[in-house]
């Protein structure tokens, strides 16, 4: 992520400097509050290029990622008749949410060097950390799977309208089970495989409401929430059986 | 239809989960169990993470529990002093299966303990209790009234510490109860069950209760333990989500009624016939699980460990 950032904002200057194309963007909305019926949601990137050049060449890149966390893979092996979890390997620092939308599949727009660098693609996320006592690859590669299985994960190459030559707009899905806390929506523009603009705005998502309050409640009196729980539990109970109650 | 639980942090369709709870609790007031070995693995099937289904079918089990114990208690089919005497080595238990859950769960191996424990307690008690009640039942169709064996166990009788339990009619030593409730209490923690499925068929062949008060004197140790181990897991994993608790109770306390009115049809070898077959059967479900190839061998934790 910090080489991501590092990356993105060496970029902002050297963008700046070149007087090239440049890149406005926003969001349909920077807080998305999840309440009690919350099933997922969408929110609409939009951009316009700034002394657009040829159309030629050109690519843009939308990608959503969410707050980082640490990703345990686990192989099963068969001991004694019974799959057994043997070995394992960790790795730090990946987004919990990552969707990309673009114009073309992102190997067709720039080199895997560029790519790595801004994150660019699951296929190029780098792990800030990665914990393993042999070849992780076919546990990174199992990751990326169960990530995309999980929807978690997802490339959409080709999402993106132009609703002019230089005015762009698409639409991201934010599922329900997301992780809570900051989003970065990051907006490249690409040029003959190099970004020559970019900018990232924050999302947030987080509770409200009573939902807000229950969670705060669990983390920050366990007592009395275990205590409401079981009185919950017993009153219910209790009503239950009096409500039953054959008249004997 | 959808519902967002604040501490699972996901979507559930709620009527599913009072369907849930309806269902569990239903066999939970039928057999005095408290369903919690059924509940915590259809949990962990419909997508809630473990540590949460854990947790929160602790609620479930409580209130069920406490719905079936009224009604026993109304019968008065309770033995208090053999339910205090078993809360006592079961508060214990309680305290080191919350431990010894944080530390499987570091290792990896939560998963595969709780599936070969479950298969093995499920396997060998599920396999008693059939044996038992087929040779009961036989014995009642040849008209064979007497099915009552010699007294085995003899060394349970042997043991020091003797204690009336004026309602069980028996006079026996304090040690078998304390153990077994140790035993549950640990069991409990680690699997999210109140344990009824060890501790009925335990006091009926183990400590040879009579039957009309094993059900009774079950549920209000099993309240007891499962309020406390809620507690426990709400202080030191924050993992129990009051809303899924709340769906689940709902369902879980009218199934619970429901459930002693269709026990109370049934003769005790086929109520024990009945709950010996759904044991096994959850019990080559979980096999089936440890032993059949994985669709995917390789599997994905997000977040902490």
């Amino acid at each position: 992520m910090t080489r991501a950032l590092a990356g993105f904002l060496m970029m902002m200057v050297l963008a700046g400097a070149a007087r090239a194309e440049d890149l406005v963007s926003g969001i349909s909305q920077d807080i998305i509050e999840i309440t009690s019926n919350y099933t997922g949601t969408d929110i609409v990137v939009f951009g316009a290029i700034e002394r657009a050049e040829q159309a030629q060449g050109r690519a843009i890149v939308v990608v959503v990622r969410g707050p980082n966390t640490l990703l345990t893979v686990r192989r099963r092996d068969r001991v004694a008749g019974v799959w057994v979890n043997r070995d394992s390997a960790k790795f730090d620092g990946m987004p919990s949410y990552y969707y990309l939308a673009s114009t073309e599949p992102v190997d067709s727009i720039a080199p895997p060097r560029v790519l790595a660098r801004h994150g660019v693609g699951t296929e190029y996320l780098q792990p800030s950390a990665v914990g393993s006592h042999h070849d992780a690859r076919p546990f990174r590669e199992a990751a990326l799977r169960h990530l995309k299985q999980d929807g978690l994960y997802k490339e959409a190459p080709g999402t993106i309208d132009f609703l002019s030559e230089t005015l762009f707009r698409t639409r991201i899905p934010v599922p329900a089970e997301v992780a809570r806390g900051q989003y970065n929506v990051e907006v490249y523009l690409f040029r003959d495989g190099e970004v020559v603009s970019a900018q990232s705005t924050p999302l947030f998502i987080d509770q409200t409401g009573i939902e807000r309050r229950l969670f705060n409640l669990a983390n920050n009196a366990p007592l009395a929430y275990g205590l409401i729980c079981v009185f919950m539990a017993m009153l219910l109970g209790w009503i239950s059986s009096v409500l039953f109650r054959r008249p004997a | 239809m959808e519902i967002y639980l604040p501490v699972a942090e996901m979507s559930v369709t709620w009527l599913v989960m009072i369907g849930l709870g309806l269902g569990v609790g239903f066999l939970s007031g039928m057999f005095g169990v408290g369903g919690g070995f059924l509940m915590t693995p259809l949990l962990i099937f419909s997508g809630i993470p473990s540590t949460v289904a854990v947790a929160t079918t602790l609620s479930h089990v409580t209130a069920s529990s406490m719905s079936g114990a009224l009604a026993q208690w109304r019968k008065q089919a309770i033995d208090f002093t053999m339910a205090g005497v078993m809360l006592s080595g079961g508060l214990v238990g309680t305290l080191l299966g919350v431990w010894l859950f944080a530390h499987l769960r570091r290792q990896g191996q939560m998963d595969l303990i709780v599936s070969l424990t479950y298969v093995i307690m499920l396997g060998s008690i599920g396999a008693i209790m059939l044996r038992e009640s087929l040779t009961t039942l036989q014995a009642y169709r040849s008209g064979v009234t007497s099915s009552s064996r010699p007294v085995n166990h003899v060394w349970i009788h042997r043991l020091p510490l003797k204690m009336r339990f004026r309602q069980s009619r028996l006079y026996i030593s304090v040690i078998p109860p304390i153990a077994l409730g140790f035993f549950v209490g640990a069991l409990g923690a680690i699997m999210g069950i109140g344990g009824g499925f060890i501790i009925v068929p335990a006091m009926i062949y183990l400590l040879r209760m009579p039957t009309n008060v094993v059900m009774g004197t079950s549920l209000i140790q099993i309240i007891a333990l499962t309020a406390v181990t809620t507690v426990l897991q709400a202080t030191s994993n924050y993992s129990v989500d009051i809303v899924l608790a709340g769906l689940l109770v709902m369902g879980g306390v009218v199934g619970a009624q429901l459930g002693v009115r269709a026990g109370a049809k049934l003769r005790g070898e086929q109520l024990r016939l009945l709950l010996a077959v759904v044991v096994l059967t959850v019990c080559f479900g979980l096999l089936w699980g440890l032993i059949a190839t994985p669709r995917d061998v390789y599997s994905l934790t997000l977040g902490s460990p």
